[in-house]
């Protein structure tokens, strides 16, 4: 280092970056605003939901990286919730303890309160909150009691293969035909453990691998 | 703008892989220029005759870390969404310590010994070879290990949260250990290896 | 097949410091563009699994490790980490033409012949790859990416690379030094 007098200045422009981020809250910081352009971009690219497929196939995996919240009343959450849902109606949800840089994942009955939910948590500075699409309406639909689809497509048809093994392992069961009437499906599943069932294939996680 | 790209969908997975590429060639380009190809340099870190590993390291540290900061802080980039390894503990310490024993026995880490075996070191081959050959004798014993591999889950976890410290402060604090420790470290050079 | 000489030709390697703020900005690019830091052992740990599906597929298939790298629907290689190491390899070579470093030789300290060099490359690379897959992570992955993103795990990872290293390195001075 001698006659470069780089490494020095360098080490300044360190210190003093440095010390002007002591200021600095890339997270929460006391006043949070709603930035109204980018809530209305997030929706519009719609990076603000998970799909209850995606969801369900956290859960198959066993992934431990997010919170998924219940908002809707005990009594509905005591009937049937999704596995590993922790209840928090939504008027409790301001004051429940969650960690800035947690990931989190609402749902509700359709999609409404979990949307409201979505806002409340966006606005406190949460930034990785996601909904349950379409709610446990959704996740009645396409998890629980998937449709079979009228097409021959072979990687339709591998899709709902995955989709009846998923069900049986949340306790539900696959339709037998497209376009049946969704007051057909059996009632929720109990809240029994679900089947751990040992063979269940994993779903294509994509190329969601992103350690070294 | 909103960052990361990748994450809000700006493109997709095939351009993802281009822009691996290019930023491939960035790190190994980086990683030559600072002499990593060469496994003597290397190992010199531990020999303390030349910190060039530290100083590296740390400088890249400091530089990715106020420009993640700074990102953040202006809006830019949500941290948040940037991948976090999530924190073993158990498997990670004694992880690191195999991963410096390797260091000095082979004389190369991964990053480094594609970088080597790219300019023609033969060693760094062998040393690729062994990456592979460990990852085998790894992947067959997952099943027997994998109950230690997964101990101690702690989930992504920063120091700011560990240490429920404000996270401008943690930054500062690297800051000051880093410039600390190149001052430090350009002094034990001299000393020990006189002057280069 | 000899020992790396610098000859005159060659250039100095860059200041530390310097390559160093580049290589920050390489990373910091990577968490802007794709939210995501660098790696290197998980290139070689797909290159593994992928080899294993087709030379031992059944093998691959009961395994749950090589089912990590191999169940995602697409091409085992086409991965992230195996394109940006490919990458490593041309910029590497690149900045080594650049600097006339680019030598058919081997890295190793005057007291030491090869045979002995190779293969303690080849054990080090073995004991890097286990220690890799335990810290999830190895010194691109864990102690740069996880390091600048102030990860507390990466920050444990760090330090104890550098003990395990100062700790091996009297023994291994017949090699080095």
């Amino acid at each position: 280092m001698i006659g470069k007098p780089i490494g020095p200045r360098l080490a300044l422009v360190a210190l003093a970056l440095g010390a002007v981020a002591l200021f600095s809250e890339p997270h929460r910081g006391p006043f949070v605003k709603l930035d109204a352009q980018e809530l209305g971009m997030i929706v519009g690219q719609e990076v603000d939901h998970v799909t209850p497929v995606e969801l369900a196939s956290w859960i198959v995996e066993g992934r431990s990286d997010y919170r998924l919240l219940d908002l809707r009343s005990p009594e509905e959450y005591a009937e049937y919730h999704i596995p590993g849902a922790e209840n928090v109606p939504l008027a409790g949800l301001a004051e429940y303890p969650l960690l800035p840089g947690e990931k989190i994942v609402l749902y509700s009955g359709g999609g409404i309160h979990a949307a409201q939910g979505w806002m409340l948590l966006r606005a406190q500075g949460f930034k990785a909150v996601y909904a349950v699409l379409l709610g446990l309406n959704g996740w009645t639909d396409e998890v629980l009691y998937p449709e079979p689809s009228a097409s021959d497509d072979p990687r339709e048809k591998a899709r709902f293969e995955r989709a009846t093994a998923m069900a049986t392992f949340f306790g539900g069961q696959a339709r037998t035909k497209a376009g049946e009437a969704a007051g057909d499906q059996p009632a929720l599943p109990k809240m029994a453990a679900p089947v751990a069932g040992p063979a269940i294939p994993v779903a294509p996680r994509g190329k969601k691998r992103e350690g070294c | 703008m909103n960052a990361p790209l990748y994450k809000y969908g700006m493109f997709g997975d095939e351009m993802s892989l281009l822009i691996a590429f290019v930023i491939g060639i960035g790190f190994g380009f980086f990683l030559e220029r600072a002499g990593f190809g060469s496994a003597r340099k290397l190992v010199s870190q531990f020999y303390l005759d030349d910190m060039a590993v530290f100083k590296v390291m740390f400088s890249a540290i400091v530089t990715a870390m106020l420009g993640v900061t700074y990102l953040g802080w202006m809006g830019v980039l949500d941290v948040d969404l940037v991948y976090l390894v999530p924190t073993y503990l158990g498997p990670q310490i004694l992880g690191g310590l195999l991963l410096g024993v390797g260091f000095v026995v082979g004389g190369y880490c991964p990053g480094t010994s594609v970088a080597a075996l790219s300019t023609g070191r033969v060693d760094g081959m062998a040393y690729a070879l062994g990456i592979f050959a460990g990852t085998i004798v790894y992947g067959e014993s997952y099943t027997a290990i994998k109950d230690f591999v997964n101990a101690g889950a702690r989930g992504a976890l920063t120091l700011p949260e560990a240490f429920n410290l404000p996270w401008g402060v943690v930054v500062f604090a690297v800051v000051l250990v880093a410039v600390g420790g190149f001052y430090g470290a350009t002094l034990i050079e001299r000393r020990v290896g006189g002057a280069k | 097949m000899s020992e790396y000489e610098p000859s005159p030709g060659d250039s100095p390697y860059m200041n530390p410091y310097l390559a160093g703020v580049g290589l920050g900005l390489v990373l910091l690019a990577a968490f802007v563009l794709m939210g995501r830091g660098l790696g290197a052992s998980g290139a070689f740990s797909s290159t593994v699994a992928w080899l294993m599906s087709v030379f031992a597929p059944a093998h691959a298939q009961a395994s749950e490790y090589y089912q990590g790298y191999l169940s995602d629907g697409t091409h085992p290689l086409k991965a992230w980490l195996v394109f940006e190491v490919l990458g490593v390899m041309a910029g590497a070579l690149f900045s080594g033409l650049l600097a006339g470093r680019v030598r058919l030789s081997v890295e190793k300290g005057p007291r030491v012949s090869n045979g002995p060099r190779l293969a303690a490359a080849f054990t080090g690379g073995m004991l890097m790859a286990i220690g890799a897959h335990l810290a999830r992570g190895c010194t691109s992955g864990q102690a740069l990416s996880g390091g600048a993103l102030l990860n507390a795990g990466s920050w444990a990872f760090m330090l104890m690379v550098f003990v395990g290293g100062y700790a091996t390195a009297y023994f291994m001075r017949w090699q080095w030094r």
